[in-house]
């Protein structure tokens, strides 16, 4: 119960009125300047950590933690609207939320995001409440075999954005995994496919990739096509608020999604995006309306924000409770910890109980906050779609390619960027599928580096991966994911109809 | 898969097969890098398996594309407005050269727009270009004055 | 360590006699014009990007400069903002770039075109001494005992640390060294970041872990780790652990953080940016920062930190052939 009364007085705290000041500039600035492609929270955060230098802790916390879920929101809204992740963990949003947008149903596909946000934020930090000291001890025995299985599980959640040829998906996914041997290798240090070029011993940054192929790709692939008839958007067709079916069918994916998002984001090596694909894959497999899978269904936005969201949560169960920066943004936050002399680990808890329950607690506010500032402002969002197209697409072109400016301005980086516009629209004009391109490029190098470092302690011999019992089970999963549709497609000839 | 318009069914398609020859560079590319490597470490996998793993894997691909090729089996494509293409590349193109040569941000922003609402069919280039500075302008003061995010300067930006 | 010696000396001479000449030679009002970029030639929130930051508060803070920038050039170890500060920003008088011990790595490991020998050094700031932790449930309680187990077989025992060329793999190799065993034969596990490599120790997936003091000492105070051994000349004040010298392995290093000018300055140009830094150093803010992140005040005037890279660079060069690193 100590627990509960220490949540309490940091929700006093944090709900004092200039404390709610900071709360709000703190999500509007994140959310600003995490609309920009190329800048997630992690940047975000440590442009903004100036401007709470001037503040007292309490409220400096709290402005924080408005930024840094601002700067979340922010990534999604442009990945819906403009088919422009603003950062990796979103790119699965825009699969689903886009269409959703382009079929006037933009309004349901932002309020399914802002409040999946927010349940699972809700939920993830209840978690973090109640669970942390718990899932911390989980995520710490998590080895590289284990990483190297959760790769495989992740792996085979890639068919599920395949379309309707699953060579052209293997080729995309493999065209992926080649782009993710780019640069430093993690092992050894060596370069490889750099070909001399210093800029690319850093590898294919996930951004650049990702509004490559799904923003300049797709404005090419419009214009190319503008003379056979314009495509007309209507921004809202139908209800702009979530209809009673749209709830019905959010709140499950929002809850499964954050059953994947939390535990993932817990783990050291977890990441964002892996749960944002567990948590698409199920629900395509899962749903009432696989039909609708490719053209916006609603399931396919409520679970991948909610895991996004959730993971961001889960980054901070290491965090506090291990003092452990799991992501560049878990250490930006411990960069804001230190200003006040604070350094967090084992002892934080019992040390300075007073700021990490108002961190916490703050969590609460800025999850409250975004939620009451987003959906008033969806109305106004949705209407971005109805400027002209000429200037609409100018305007998206300007906007992806200003967070790689901002972010790398080389002209290594800028020219990769149009090379994989140029990509993305051959891939839309000969029907290959472009996610799984991005999902080869994060999976690719994490499962080789996990796999290797698990051979490298075990001197080579292959059997550890079967010896850990964690890893054991999810290559099980992942062998019966891959065997599952086999097996039921030989019982039914049935096969759904993509895009 | 679905059987294509008879009016647009190439057989073999001569696109498709170009797709499938890339593919195979690329495997080759990889393979000759691979090659190259010249450091193993001295427990484990070493750095060349996966690549090798991935080359073989794109070239079956490869093979496999060549056989859909043709097969015919891609989806028909539709004529394509080479026009719009150019002028958006264009526009790229010379936001590259303008940050590249300290033309700044914003001016390279203004052309990227501009070509970008020409290849969308709008024809007044002035207006636009007006629309693409003010954009610029207003991006800059935002990140770079109030968020100090450093944006590229060119003469525009000094001024400021 | 002739090293460290020569480290300790230069400071106890030339640091007051630097201050003395600095502030007798520098009206404040002088300096607060400067509007400066610091280069961080590193993403948000790592240890350079940090230093930078560092630097930008205390200048500004104490009104040093006019304005104080930090620009992000991140890639491959800081040396592709390295190259772009060399060619870019040439006789720019206003330009700082951090950087520090991994960069002399990488260098070598990424067979950069640009070496430090094009920047102009100006100040060696701050240092932090690396640590050696095993879990708190280990067999292994001294550096003695990890010697003992790295002799007998050097393959069985697996050190966690941070990328691949960098402090930390460099530490575990002359520890191998030292201990009596052949260095090129070091299990060394490179992880991303400090985050993933401290939860393998802490998982006990590997025998021992390598880092900065700082980052584990929570963890060593809370009897999650155990820490066998600092690489301090001396015992650090405040963090109980023996060191490896006075446990018989000739194990003496620290990760330095520095600051370079580009190449191509005036002598007034390097003089006022020498001088800038030399005041930030000793001003209140930037000690009160150096306290909160627990890095050390390692201050070398220029001269005298030329010296001293020139040594770095030597020893570095050589282990990374040891472990093949480098051919």
């Amino acid at each position: 119960m100590d627990t509960f009364y220490a949540l309490l007085h940091g929700l006093t705290i944090a709900a004092q009125p200039l404390n709610l000041v900071y709360a709000l500039i703190g999500v509007l600035l994140g959310t600003a300047v995490g609309v920009l492609p190329g800048i997630g929270p992690a940047l975000t955060v440590a442009l903004l950590l100036p401007i709470t230098f001037k503040l007292d802790p309490a409220g400096s916390l709290i402005m924080f933690a408005g930024i840094y879920y601002g700067g979340m929101y922010g990534g999604s809204t442009t990945s819906i609207l403009i088919n422009t992740p603003g950062e990796s963990a979103s790119m699965v949003t825009a699969l689903e939320g886009n269409k959703m947008a382009k079929a006037g149903r933009g309004g349901p596909a932002l309020a399914t995001a802002a409040i999946g946000s927010f349940v699972a934020g809700t939920l993830a930090t209840l978690g973090i409440v109640f669970l942390a000291p718990w899932l911390v001890s989980v995520a710490v025995n998590f080895g590289p075999e284990d990483y190297f299985a959760l790769m495989c599980v992740a792996f085979i959640t890639v068919s599920a954005t395949f379309g309707d040829s699953p060579v052209r998906g293997l080729i995309s996914l493999f065209i992926g995994l080649a782009l993710g041997l780019m640069g430093i290798d993690k092992l050894t240090g060596q370069a490889r496919l750099t070909f001399g070029v210093p800029d690319l011993l850093d590898g294919v940054e996930v951004t650049t990739l990702a509004v490559g192929l799904f923003a300049i790709g797709e404005a090419l692939y419009v214009a190319s096509r503008r003379h056979l008839g314009e495509e007309k958007l209507e921004p809202v067709r139908g209800s702009l608020w979530m209809t009673k079916t749209d709830w019905k069918r959010s709140f499950w994916p929002w809850i499964r999604g954050t059953l994947f998002g939390f535990p993932i984001g817990a783990l050291p090596a977890g990441g964002a995006e892996i749960p944002t694909f567990l948590s698409y894959s199920t629900e395509r497999k899962l749903t009432k309306h696989p039909e609708e899978f490719g053209h916006g269904a609603i399931e396919g936005v409520a679970g991948p924000e909610a895991a996004n969201n959730a993971s961001a949560a889960g980054t901070l169960v290491p965090l506090l409770t291990l003092g452990l920066p799991t992501s560049a943004t878990a250490a930006m936050m411990l960069a804001g910890f230190q200003q006040y002399g604070l350094n967090p680990g084992p002892l934080l808890f019992a040390e300075r109980p007073d700021l990490v329950w108002g961190l916490i607690a703050s969590l609460f506010i800025a999850n409250t906050m975004l939620l009451v500032l987003n959906l008033p402002l969806v109305g106004l969002w949705v209407r971005l779609l109805a400027i002209p197209q000429p200037w609409l697409y100018a305007g998206i072109l300007v906007f992806a390619t200003m967070g790689t400016v901002a972010a790398k301005p080389s002209v290594v980086e800028l020219t990769m960027l149009v090379i994989f516009g140029v990509m993305g629209f051959l891939m839309r004009r000969f029907d290959y599928p472009v996610a799984p391109v991005v999902v080869g490029l994060i999976l690719g190098p994490v499962a080789e580096s996990q796999l290797r470092r698990a051979l490298q302690i075990s001197l080579g011999d292959p059997m550890v991966l079967l010896q850990s019992p964690m890893s054991a089970t999810l290559l099980g999963v992942a062998l019966l994911a891959l065997l599952a549709p086999f097996i039921l497609r030989g019982m039914s000839r049935f096969k759904a109809s993509e895009d | 898969m679905t059987t294509p318009d008879i009016a647009t069914e190439r057989k073999p398609d001569k696109a498709a097969l170009a797709i499938a020859a890339v593919l195979l560079l690329l495997a080759l590319a990889i393979f000759w890098d691979t090659h190259t490597l010249e450091l193993a470490p001295t427990y484990g996998l070493g750095p060349k398996a996966m690549p090798y793993v991935i080359a073989c894997g794109l070239a079956a691909l490869a093979v496999a594309n060549a056989v859909m090729a043709w097969r015919g089996a891609f989806p028909p494509r539709e004529s394509l407005d080479h026009r719009a293409i150019i002028l958006i590349l264009g526009g790229f193109a010379a936001l590259i050269a303008l940050i590249a040569l300290g033309g700044g941000f914003i001016i390279a922003t203004a052309v990227l727009f501009t070509a970008t609402s020409a290849a969308f069919g709008r024809r007044a280039i002035h207006i636009d270009f007006g629309i693409g500075l003010v954009l610029g302008v207003a991006i800059f003061l935002l990140f770079d004055k109030l968020l100090t995010l450093a944006l590229p300067a060119g003469p525009l930006e000094r001024l400021l | 360590m002739p090293l460290s010696l020569s480290r300790r000396l230069c400071r106890a001479l030339f640091v007051p006699a630097i201050a003395a000449l600095s502030a007798a030679a520098l009206p404040a009002q002088a300096q607060g014009t400067m509007e400066l970029k610091i280069i961080a030639p590193a993403a948000p929130g790592g240890g350079w990007d940090q230093t930078a930051r560092s630097l930008q508060q205390a200048m500004i803070a104490e009104k040093l400069v006019k304005s104080a920038q930090v620009i992000n050039v991140n890639g491959a170890g800081g040396t592709v903002g390295l190259a772009q500060f060399v060619n870019g920003a040439k006789g720019d008088g206003n330009q700082l770039l951090v950087n520090g011990f991994v960069m002399v790595g990488a260098i070598l490991l990424n067979k950069s075109p640009v070496s430090l020998k094009q920047a102009t050094p100006i100040a060696r700031i701050t240092e932090e001494t690396q640590i050696m932790v095993v879990p708190a449930n280990s067999p292994i309680k001294t550096a003695k005992d990890l010697a003992e187990a790295v002799k007998k077989d050097v393959a069985k025992v697996t050190f966690a640390g941070g990328s691949a060329g960098g402090v930390d793999h460099i530490m575990a190799a002359l520890f191998v060294g030292a201990a009596g065993a052949d260095a090129s034969k070091v299990n060394y596990v490179a992880f991303s970041g400090g985050g993933e490599s401290l939860a393998a120790i802490l998982g006990g997936k590997v025998t021992a872990g390598i880092s900065g003091v700082s980052e584990y000492e929570g963890q060593i105070k809370a009897g999650k780790l155990r820490a066998i051994g600092v690489t301090s000349e001396k015992r650090l004040p405040g963090v109980d652990v023996p060191t490896f010298k006075e446990q018989g392995v000739d194990l003496v290093l620290t990760n330095w953080r520095s600051v370079f000018a580009p190449p191509g300055l005036t002598d007034a140009q390097k003089k006022g940016l020498s001088d800038l830094i030399a005041a930030t150093v000793k001003t209140k803010t930037w000690k009160e920062i150096l306290k909160q992140k627990g890095w050390d005040d390692a201050y070398l005037a220029p001269d005298q930190f030329a010296a001293f890279l020139d040594k770095e660079q030597a020893r570095v060069a050589a282990v990374m052939k040891t472990v093949g690193l480098v051919k």
